[in-house]
């Protein structure tokens, strides 16, 4: 029983991964929460399954298709919401409210265009779960994990050992005193938006997948917040860590106490990190950033 | 003859202070050009508009004859390299990825593994400490780094922020013979120090920056003479009362 409690965990964890690295990259550069990003993650989920549904494209290639629009997307709102405060180096908080602002666009445009209903997306892999002993795993679980492995070692191989990655590492500690290397921030930022941006396009075809989609889906993206928040805004890794962390957590709550009462443990375990680590389990302390 | 570098009245405002208040000055290629100064007095943010990182309010900045562009990434792509003050290493990056972050612009992979050796030679404690977090060195080693860092772009000016500051009397002897072997190979030095004594004893030319304005101009070892120099910025007076 705890065993498949914590595949469980896991598996929910995988996708708060996929879209916790998501908030803590651009976080890491730009030192702001962007809380566009689960209206990318939404937009990511309806392209992967319009493309399932209406241009019939093989399942890979839809997911191929959701990140490439969701990187777009998360490209252009960089560059309309949050360039020209940069430009005019506007207090931090002028970003949030510009990011409130795009993800309440973000909604109301799905629900005029595309229309308020939930969607589901079709059956792709076999609902009968494999069985290993006692334990029952989901096909899709499985597939969400694999897939998430698979995005997250790339994101952690361009981000750690390309010479763009390095130059990104180099603008999250000091965006300034990289400009003095050559490199050019806009870039950096867009090059940001646009991982963040892929990354909760696969995030939202496979929360799709699991749940369904509808226009303000990207409203349950603020648990992977949770976990970013958890592991470290602004680390990676900690993002992963602190995605894992929460799915587990949430899982055993749901399962021993009341599923009633998951939610508030996801934020009970976000509060106690906060006060007993303010910089998240992998955090480094603050460094020059507020 | 156009100068290699050249600022016509420039003037900086920001935040309300006028901190820079019409600077006219030169650097010709080759030269160790130093500007000395209290603290307060515009020097770093002087360094700071010819990189781009604050605007200029009014005035021009030349290079090479030809108004510098006024993106910080762009001034360094046309050969302007600036070591900041602080020792502004990226703590999160080993000594080695600092190094080649120095060279983003650079597409000639030989060419950068060639000055990668030459930061080396200059400093061989950088090449003991290559795999470690630039985070971990000591302050003397994070002013080695960021110097060698500046190299790295193989710049044909480098503007330098204080050097020496903080640094022990040793490492302050070492980091001022390194400036001179970095301008006899070949890069043109614009040097911005509070350590007036060894700045204009290595300099070719220098000027005095007092409040935003250019208050004396001349050239090193002269200056190093004159007595209201020595008298506000080498500590003459007080010297004199120790004999």
């Amino acid at each position: 029983m705890i065993l498949q409690q914590i595949v469980n965990g896991i598996s929910i964890g995988a996708v708060y991964a996929l879209i916790a690295v998501g908030y803590s990259l651009v976080y890491s550069v730009l030192n702001f929460s962007n809380f566009a990003h689960g209206d990318v993650l939404m937009l990511g989920a309806y392209i992967g399954f319009f493309s399932l549904m209406l241009l019939k494209v093989p399942f890979p290639l839809a997911i191929a298709m959701a990140m490439v629009g969701a990187g777009i997307i998360a490209m252009i709102i960089e560059k309309i919401a949050y360039r020209p405060l940069r430009l005019r180096r506007a207090p931090l908080l002028y970003f949030m409210i510009s990011a409130m602002g795009m993800s309440i666009f973000l909604q109301n445009f799905t629900i005029v265009t595309i229309g308020p209903n939930f969607r589901t997306y079709p059956d792709i892999f076999p609902v009968k779960p494999f069985a290993v002993g006692n334990l029952s795993i989901g096909r899709l679980d499985l597939v969400i994990l694999i897939a998430t492995v698979i995005v997250l070692l790339l994101l952690t191989w361009l981000v750690y050992k390309t010479r763009i990655g390095i130059a990104i590492q180099a603008a999250a500690y000091n965006m300034r005193v990289a400009s003095l290397m050559g490199i050019n921030p806009d870039l950096i930022a867009t090059l940001v938006f646009l991982l963040a941006g892929a990354s909760a396009g696969i995030g939202g075809v496979l929360f799709g997948m699991k749940y369904t989609v509808y226009p303000w889906m990207g409203v349950l993206t603020i648990k992977a917040f949770v976990a970013a928040v958890v592991g470290g805004l602004g680390s990676l890794p900690g993002a992963v860590v602190g995605a894992f962390v929460l799915g587990i957590t949430e899982t055993f709550a749901a399962a021993y106490i009341s599923s009633a009462f998951r939610d508030l443990f996801s934020y009970l375990l976000m509060t106690i990190i906060i006060v007993a680590r303010p910089a998240g389990l992998m955090g480094t302390v603050a460094q020059e950033k507020a | 003859m156009t100068h290699l570098l050249e600022c016509k009245d420039l003037h900086v405002k920001y935040g309300g202070v006028h901190a820079l208040r019409g600077i006219s000055l030169h650097v010709d290629e080759g030269e160790i050009v130093t500007i000395i100064g209290a603290n307060g007095a515009g020097k770093s943010t002087l360094l700071n508009a010819i990189s781009a990182i604050v605007p200029i309010s009014s005035g021009e900045i030349l290079y090479e004859g030809q108004p510098l562009p006024r993106k910080a990434h762009q001034v360094v792509a046309r050969g302007i390299a600036q070591v900041p003050e602080g020792r502004q290493v990226f703590a999160n990056l080993t000594v080695k990825d600092n190094l080649k972050i120095g060279a983003f612009l650079r597409r000639d992979a030989q060419g950068v593994a060639a000055d990668l050796e030459r930061v080396y030679r200059i400093f061989p404690r950088l090449r003991e400490r290559e795999n470690q977090y630039a985070g971990s060195l000591s302050g003397g080693e994070q002013q080695m780094l960021v110097i060698g860092r500046g190299l790295m772009s193989h710049p044909r000016l480098m503007l330098m922020d204080e050097p020496s500051l903080g640094l022990a009397p040793m490492l302050v002897q070492e980091i001022f013979k390194v400036i001179r072997e970095i301008n006899r190979e070949g890069t043109t030095l614009l040097l911005v120090e509070q350590n007036a004594h060894k700045a204009l004893a290595i300099a070719h030319r220098a000027y005095v920056l007092e409040t935003g304005e250019i208050i004396r101009e001349g050239y090193g070892q002269d200056l190093l003479k004159d007595p209201a120099v020595q008298e506000a910025y080498l500590g003459a007076r007080r010297t004199a009362r120790q004999k």
